[in-house]
């Protein structure tokens, strides 16, 4: 192991890289790119939906029913229909994702204290929106039907409303969400995010860096030269490891302050959990490398093994505790659901290094091992 | 299979005994990739400090046997022996690496584009732990020696073919390796810097004492080493020095002039296996290196007709890989009915017309003023090294690319306003063989057709002529990634010639095809122009087949240098500088500088050899070999030698240099 023969290759890289201006965009540029549209878009909180009224009562007690939807946060009244028909319509052009249908005699049978049926009809193409809204539908259909219990009670026992609307709801239920509080998923997905963005960035570069070599030919200036294996490995790593760190620290900031989610968990934990976690995904990278040829097929064979994994199996968008059994065992089988843990963990969940070493110690055994991968892998002196 | 090299190893007797100092020992050497056997059965032996060569055309097996030798890659047969020491796994590979410099073959590949001059200097210096005073030492004596001082700063992106390649060289020998291995370093590269190249090599090995194996693509350079292997199919076809390999075929050149040259050629081709037409002369080879012998063994064969300008030279490296080629291979001769359903265009007519064609990208300008004039039936050759703006005057002609300034006519359509008429009315083949490899051959010539939008019965009529131009019958039906380089470089010019186009474009058809496919490829080229009456643009970098063609211009930095007929060109050159003559002496490097202090300036080092001009013979030559003997050099003949199209070129290229620094100086003053 010699350190000058190390710095001479980490130098050549980190010169190359920084000067080329697509692979400079592609180090800095990417990752904060990444996390600023996916944490705007990548909303999954279900707001304004929009619905429409076919009202065939026209009371005002079914304008009152209907008022509550209009009133509510969660849904965007489009305007009411008179016919049937035109709800098809309407749903099938995605215009609205929800319409509600007040029967005749709605005000009347109620009245007279019969029951009557709401029909709500919803969009079910997206299953997870379509449960959520129909949470909405119950939620704002009890707090209506609460009321007319409480009416009736204090009309025909004379109660005050008080006592009537506990008589109404006799076990009442107090939820609080924990680590946060407004159920805001802005919060849970910018922290995921920093993983996704180090996920696929780092690989990418260093998969590229590498490749880059082998495709020029330019890798022939290492095979013939009198540096070790080790030494090159080591020396190549290094500028990709010192680019993904300062993005670390970029994304941090990014999402404490751009999208204000609360840190309380350890820094240190945190930042320590990172860089186990980039020496995880280089060492993905550099894997891929020495398997493949051309960059071309270096970029989309990290984009596949990367993105998709990362996507479906870190608990980025779905809990890893929700999978299949099956999806579960892919999960533990690769780095991004543990670093997960650790982000969401620090930022939510304020844990710190004792109550995460678990994964931690995962993603060290992840970076030995891609290591020792890459370093059998990698050969002066290969076949073609 | 057979035995491997079983047969192959009476074949290269010339190989001395075993010698002590043998640096690298290869023997049985077999490396196959997948079913593919690339080397088959190799054997060679390197010794100290001799520039040992490697000839071959693509896919000879070169780079691989260079690769394994330099221990990085490995082989599957054989044994390889480098300073003592048997190269059999990654472990022994490491332990000669340090006594090696390796240039991989792609002209700057291996270089890093965005790192300057001296940061890839400094990087490989690095790689190889060279202390800081002596790579401060050795950075400014090679960069002055390679004139790249000036340079130093600037990005190895920016830097033209020539300046890479010296870049490479230093950066292979910072280190001062025992043994230097450079694949292919010279293609691509102008034959200035070619020169420049091993002049510089040369004197470092002269004063290092390093030993070097150097493969070439080209033939015209099998003189520069001390011995060489030629390679053909993975196997050594024959090898020691250049004048033992002279001797394995014994033999003349004849170059005569008789008309008509196409029934002088089919008589010649009756008795002969190697006549080549070269503008209006003919070029044979007789089996036979008495002088009244080749003449009467000529006169035989043609007959009534009578040669004129006839002379006897002795035979080129080339043509002796050629005529052991032969001995191995049965060659298919051209099919005789070549203008059968062929569209004969008037001969009359010019063909291409470009004046003053300027292309600016940015602020670099690519061509600088370029004309010249084709006629119909006129094979035109257009000479430079990469980069010298030969592809994109072609683009021009094409329509492809519009000219910053100047016009062009092309088969009678104007180049600026006519780019569609121009396509239909031109044939074009590129470098990279625009052929798809999953078709077959059959399929890929009737794809072509349809594409040109021929009718059912010309297609078919057009297809029998192609396939009987091109050589391909047989190969009708073989998937096209199967076929041989040359055959498929036939197919590429059958495609291009689908629609009966007057002009043909032919952008470097003959990159890495062999000798033979090289030859075959221009006597069907010749006959196309000859009896077709079709007018060939061709691109090419190699010298030697510029011979072929009836004008040439050549092209340096964008701009025309010189141009005319081959024999011309030759002569004016002649008439500024004087005759060529070769020296043999004991002591070349010593002689270089001898003759170079007593004022020949133009004299360069050919491997052992030495060239220089001299503008009054007698009396120069024996000022020369005065000057020789007065400093204990030993001269042993000095022969006036055929001036070839590379000293042409070199040439002009240096005296155009020389006006441009005088002109700057004068500027200064």
């Amino acid at each position: 192991m010699n350190v000058r023969r190390i710095t001479a290759v980490a130098t050549k890289e980190w010169k190359e890289t920084v000067r080329d201006r697509l692979f400079l965009l592609m180090s800095f540029l990417l990752p904060v790119v990444w996390m600023v549209v996916f944490g705007y878009g990548l909303v999954l909180d279900v707001e304004h939906v929009p619905f429409a009224v076919l009202d065939r009562d026209q009371s005002s007690l079914s304008r009152d029913y209907v008022y509550r939807f209009i009133e509510s946060r969660y849904f965007d009244y489009q305007g009411s229909v008179s016919d049937e028909r035109d709800i098809d319509r309407l749903l099938g052009d995605t215009a609205i994702r929800m319409a509600i249908v007040v029967p005749e005699r709605f005000e009347e049978q109620l009245l007279e204290g019969r029951p009557v049926t709401i029909q709500t009809l919803l969009d079910g193409t997206f299953p997870l929106h379509a449960d959520t809204l129909k949470g909405y539908v119950i939620a704002v259909n009890r707090a209506f039907t609460q009321e007319r219990i409480t009416e009736f009670l204090t009309r025909t026992r004379g109660l005050v409303p008080e006592e009537a609307r506990r008589l109404a709801e006799p076990v009442s239920l107090e939820t609080r969400y924990l680590y946060n509080q407004e159920v805001r998923s802005t919060w849970s997905m910018v922290p995921a995010l920093i993983m996704f963005a180090l996920m696929v960035a780092s690989p990418l570069l260093t998969a590229l860096g590498v490749v880059r070599e082998k495709e020029t030919g330019s890798i022939y200036n290492i095979y013939s030269a009198t540096v070790s294996k080790a030494e090159f490995l080591i020396g190549k790593l290094v500028p990709y490891f010192t680019i993904s760190t300062i993005n670390v620290v970029v994304l941090w900031v990014i999402a404490v302050w751009l999208f204000g989610v609360p840190f309380k968990g350890s820094f240190t934990a945190f930042f320590l959990a990172s860089l186990l976690f980039i020496l995880c995904s280089t060492g993905i990278g550099l894997v891929i490398s020495l398997l493949v040829r051309t960059q071309m097929a270096a970029l989309i064979i990290t984009i596949i093994i990367a993105m998709v994994p990362t996507i479906l199996f870190s608990g980025l968008l779905v809990p890893v505790s929700s999978l299949s059994p099956g999806a579960q065992v892919q999960a533990h089988l690769f780095p991004a659901m543990y670093y997960t843990d650790v982000v969401r963990g620090s930022f939510l969940k304020g844990l710190d290094l004792k109550a995460m070493w678990t994964d931690l110690l995962a993603l060290a055994v992840f970076a030995v091992a891609l290591r020792l991968v890459a370093y059998s892998l990698f050969t002066k002196r290969p076949k073609a | 299979m057979k035995e491997i090299g079983a047969e192959d190893s009476s074949q290269h007797t010339v190989l001395g005994p075993q010698h002590l100092d043998a640096v690298v020992r290869v023997s049985q050497f077999v490396k196959r990739y997948k079913k593919h056997v690339a080397v088959d059965g190799v054997d060679l032996e390197i010794r100290k400090g001799e520039i040992y060569g490697l000839i071959g055309p693509d896919g000879s097996g070169k780079s691989s046997l260079m690769k394994a030798i330099a221990g990085v890659l490995t082989y599957d047969g054989g044994s390889v022996e480098v300073f003592g020491t048997r190269v059999d796994s990654e472990r022994a590979a490491e332990r000669i690496k340090p006594k090696i410099g390796f240039l991989p073959q792609g002209l700057g590949l291996n270089l890093y584009p965005e790192l300057s001059i001296e940061e890839n200097i400094d990087f490989f210096a690095h790689l190889r732990l060279v202390p800081d005073k002596d790579l401060a030492e050795r950075k400014t004596k090679l960069l002055a020696m390679t004139r790249l001082e000036r340079f130093r700063d600037r990005p190895m992106k920016n830097l033209s073919g020539g300046m890479k390649q010296k870049l490479g060289l230093i950066c292979t020998l910072i280190h001062e390796p025992e043994l230097a291995i450079l694949d292919e370093p010279t293609t691509g590269v102008d034959p200035v810097s070619r020169r420049d190249f091993w002049s510089i090599l040369a004197e470092l090995l002269e004063e290092t004492g390093m030993t070097a194996l150097i493969s070439t693509a080209y033939m015209d350079e099998a003189e520069r080493f001390h011995r060489l292997a030629f390679l053909s199919c993975g196997k050594v076809l024959a090898s020691g020095m250049p004048a033992e390999m002279r001797a394995l075929v014994p033999g003349s050149i004849v170059t005569c002039e008789a008309h008509p040259q196409l029934t002088a050629i089919a008589r010649l081709k009756a008795r002969f296996r190697q006549v080549e037409s070269l503008g209006s002369f003919l070029r044979v080879f007789i089996d036979t290196a008495d002088e009244s012998a080749a003449r009467s063994q000529i006169d035989a064969a043609l007959g009534d007709l009578t040669p004129s300008s006839f002379r006897v030279e002795e035979p080129g490296l080339e043509d002796v890989f050629v005529a052991l080629l032969l001995r191995k291979t049965e060659h298919k001769g051209v099919s005789e009915v070549i203008t059968d359903s062929a569209v004969v265009h008037d001969r009359d007519g010019l063909a291409i017309e470009a004046e003053g064609l300027i292309r600016d990208f940015g602020a670099f300008r690519a061509v600088d003023h370029v004309s010249f004039r084709v006629k119909q039936g006129e094979v035109f050759g257009l000479l430079g090294a990469n980069g010298a703006g030969k592809t994109t005057v072609i683009k021009m002609l094409n329509g492809i690319l519009l000219p910053t300034e100047g016009s062009g006519l092309v088969a009678g359509a104007n180049m600026r306003t006519a780019a569609g008429s121009i396509k239909e009315r031109i044939g074009y083949m590129s470098q990279a063989f625009s052929l798809y490899l999953d078709l077959t051959v059959e399929e890929n010539i009737r794809l072509f057709a349809g594409i040109y939008g021929l009718d059912k019965h010309s297609m078919s009529k057009r297809f029998q002529w192609i396939v009987t131009m091109a050589g391909l019958s047989g190969y009708e039906s073989s998937l096209t990634h199967s076929l041989p380089m040359g055959v498929r470089q036939r197919l590429a010019l059958g495609c291009a010639l689908v629609h009966s186009p007057r002009v043909l474009f032919l952008d470097e058809p003959t990159s890495g095809v062999d000798p033979i496919g090289r030859r075959h490829f221009w006597e069907i080229l010749t006959r196309l122009a000859r009896e077709g009456g079709v007018a060939i643009l061709i691109t090419t970098h190699y010298m030697s087949e510029a011979e072929h063609c009836d004008n040439l211009a050549l092209m340096y930095a964008g701009r025309i240098v010189a141009e005319g007929s081959p024999e011309d060109m030759k002569c004016q050159v002649e008439e500024v500088a004087g005759r060529l003559f070769e020296v043999v002496v004991d002591q070349p490097r010593r002689a270089l500088v001898h003759l170079q202090q007593t004022g020949f300036h133009g004299a360069a080092l050919f491997g052992t050899k030495l060239h220089l001009f001299c503008r009054d013979p007698l009396r120069d030559k024996a000022s020369a070999c005065q000057a020789l003997e007065g400093s204990g050099v030993r001269v042993t003949s000095v022969n006036e030698r055929p001036l070839s199209l590379e000293d042409v070129f070199v040439y002009r290229v240096m005296a155009l240099e020389r006006t441009e620094t005088s002109a700057t100086e004068g500027a200064a003053a």
